[in-house]
């Protein structure tokens, strides 16, 4: 029932993270993607010329918001004057939607530029339901709330990651941005379950994607070794298996590959958009075949 | 007062992960805030946030940092010490550091006496470039006419002509009174550093806003000069 609820969405269309590095290569290659992400801080610090570069991409390629300069966690009031300034940028970009980390950077004072995870209790998600309805009261598209990979944990937490996130988007009508590479980063340095934490999350809720690969850290104080979500290498074949996973319980419009680091390697990103169209295809192909069966 | 707890705690943290002693693993306990956290970890968080802020700051101080050699990473300890991050941009980052070099090397000079010179240069650099990037005109100056110094052109005056330190294969600085122009190129990543004739400096200082070519007159062969500078890319000129 759930699969062919889920096969009767169209494909996800799959793209990449627009990159100012790259973005010549970029516009000679938009054949090769169905959508791209647009970082609304690259557009927000970027000069006029990046500026009307993006802005040259609307009409020939659909185009999605992503944000990281919201810190929606941190504990003081959102920022409005950020917020409408996303709000304007989402609405030139005639984006279909906003994504946000669920992460705070800064508090006032100190900004670590870097995604830090909140404790996962009942109160906290209270302030960020709050949150995310303010932003939804200002921005005029779907908001997502993405899932981080984490260092380290707060001691009171008490909800599960998927736990936490069902709360806050079944309150606020928030749908998820499923970052697949941090949940499986996450998965393998904190030690649980991925696909457990994929089928807990609540059915459909998932409306983007991220895909990255990462690097892994030696630290002579660590026990193991740590998985880093540094956006710099080919996907790991694992992360393709959890994407395979979580397709059968989710139709996402758009699944992103985010690359940070090593960006000449063009032929990677080129790769990697082919395999995650190849598991998606294999995922589309066994879904109809599967509502075929049933009738 | 849960929500005033959890915004004390988040202080905390990035307090401890913005210190000397959880980037360099040699701090002492944890504040009570972050009790039950793993030090090592929120160590290793600290050290990954630590080099992300480095290299943007090396990105622009490439040759300072080469030319601070041995001393880099005491340098680097006390400016993580008296600056804690508060901007994500590069270009703020890069101007924290150059203003603790600069107050660190007035109470106490640097080994090269020069280094001083190559610092500015290199943030004036960065500074072209982002200009360069912005490309926009001011607002307030779309309408208006005369001459100005070009947006993006940053003036610089040294003790010691520090362009040999740019140009690759040259020899060790000069100590001399060198006035420069370092000048946005469009179509490459490095600026253009140029000397200036002492008067020639003075003249682009003054030009921050746009003057009428008629207040000019005083300077000597003023036409000559201004079509020199505005081919140079030094100035613009309008109506």
């Amino acid at each position: 029932m759930e699969m062919r609820q889920a096969s009767r969405e169209r494909s996800p269309s799959v793209g990449i993270g627009y990159r100012c590095a790259i973005a010549a290569w970029t516009r000679a290659n938009l054949h090769a993607f169905d959508v791209l992400e647009v970082t609304v801080d690259h557009y927000i610090h970027g000069g006029a010329a990046q500026r009307d570069e993006i802005l040259d991409l609307v009409g020939r390629i659909p185009l999605t918001a992503h944000g990281v300069g919201l810190s929606i966690g941190t504990d003081v009031p959102l920022d409005l004057a950020y917020l409408d300034e996303v709000a304007g940028i989402v609405d030139r970009l005639k984006a279909p939607a906003y994504s946000e980390h669920l992460a705070f950077t800064r508090v006032p004072g100190r900004d670590l530029a870097n995604l830090l995870p909140l404790p996962r209790t009942e109160a906290v998600a209270e302030s960020i339901i709050e949150k995310v309805r303010t932003v939804q009261s200002r921005i005029s598209v779907p908001f997502l709330l993405e899932n981080i990979s984490y260092v380290f944990e707060w001691p009171d937490s008490n909800l599960s990651d998927a736990e936490f996130l069902n709360l806050i988007c079944r309150e606020t009508g928030a749908c998820l941005l499923l970052d697949i590479e941090n949940l499986y980063l996450n998965a393998c340095n904190h030690g649980f379950d991925p696909y457990g934490f994929a089928d807990e999350l609540s059915l459909g809720l998932v409306r983007e994607m991220h895909m990255a690969g990462g690097t892994t850290v030696r630290d002579p104080d660590l026990p193991a070794p740590f998985f880093a979500d540094s956006h710099s290498h080919p996907l790991p074949a694992q992360t393709l298996d959890l994407l395979d996973h979580v397709l059968e319980r989710h139709a996402p419009a758009t699944i992103i590959l985010e690359r940070d680091d090593r960006l000449d390697a063009t032929d990677e990103i080129i790769d990697d958009v082919a395999r995650i169209r190849a598991s998606v295809g294999l995922r589309r192909n066994d879904q109809q075949a599967a509502a075929a069966a049933a009738g | 007062m849960t929500s005033k707890r959890l915004l004390q705690r988040q202080v905390s943290l990035l307090r401890y992960l913005t210190s000397g002693g959880a980037i360099f693993g040699d701090g002492g306990p944890l504040d009570p805030d972050l009790r039950g956290v793993d030090g090592t970890l929120l160590r290793m968080e600290a050290r990954f946030s630590h080099e992300k802020r480095m290299e943007k700051i090396a990105a622009v101080f490439p040759r300072t940092f080469d030319l601070l050699g041995s001393e880099r990473e005491a340098l680097i300890r006390e400016f993580v010490d008296a600056c804690p991050p508060v901007d994500i941009a590069r270009l703020a980052n890069a101007r924290q550091f150059h203003d603790f070099l600069s107050a660190r090397w007035r109470r106490q000079p640097p080994r090269r006496a020069y280094l001083p010179d190559v610092a500015a240069c290199e943030l004036a650099c960065a500074q072209a470039r982002a200009v360069c990037e912005d490309g926009a005109t001011p607002a307030n100056d779309v309408r208006r006419t005369g001459i100005r110094r070009r947006p993006g052109v940053v003036l610089l005056r040294c003790a010691f002509d520090i362009r040999p330190i740019f140009e690759a294969g040259a020899g060790d600085p000069v100590e001399r009174d060198t006035p420069l122009a370092i000048v946005p190129a469009p179509d490459r990543d490095q600026p253009g550093i140029f000397e200036l004739p002492p008067a020639v400096f003075d003249l682009l200082a003054a030009l921050d806003g746009r003057v009428d070519a008629a207040d000019l007159r005083e300077v000597p062969e003023t036409d000559a000069l201004i079509a020199d500078l505005a081919r140079a890319g030094l100035i613009e000129v309008r109506g």
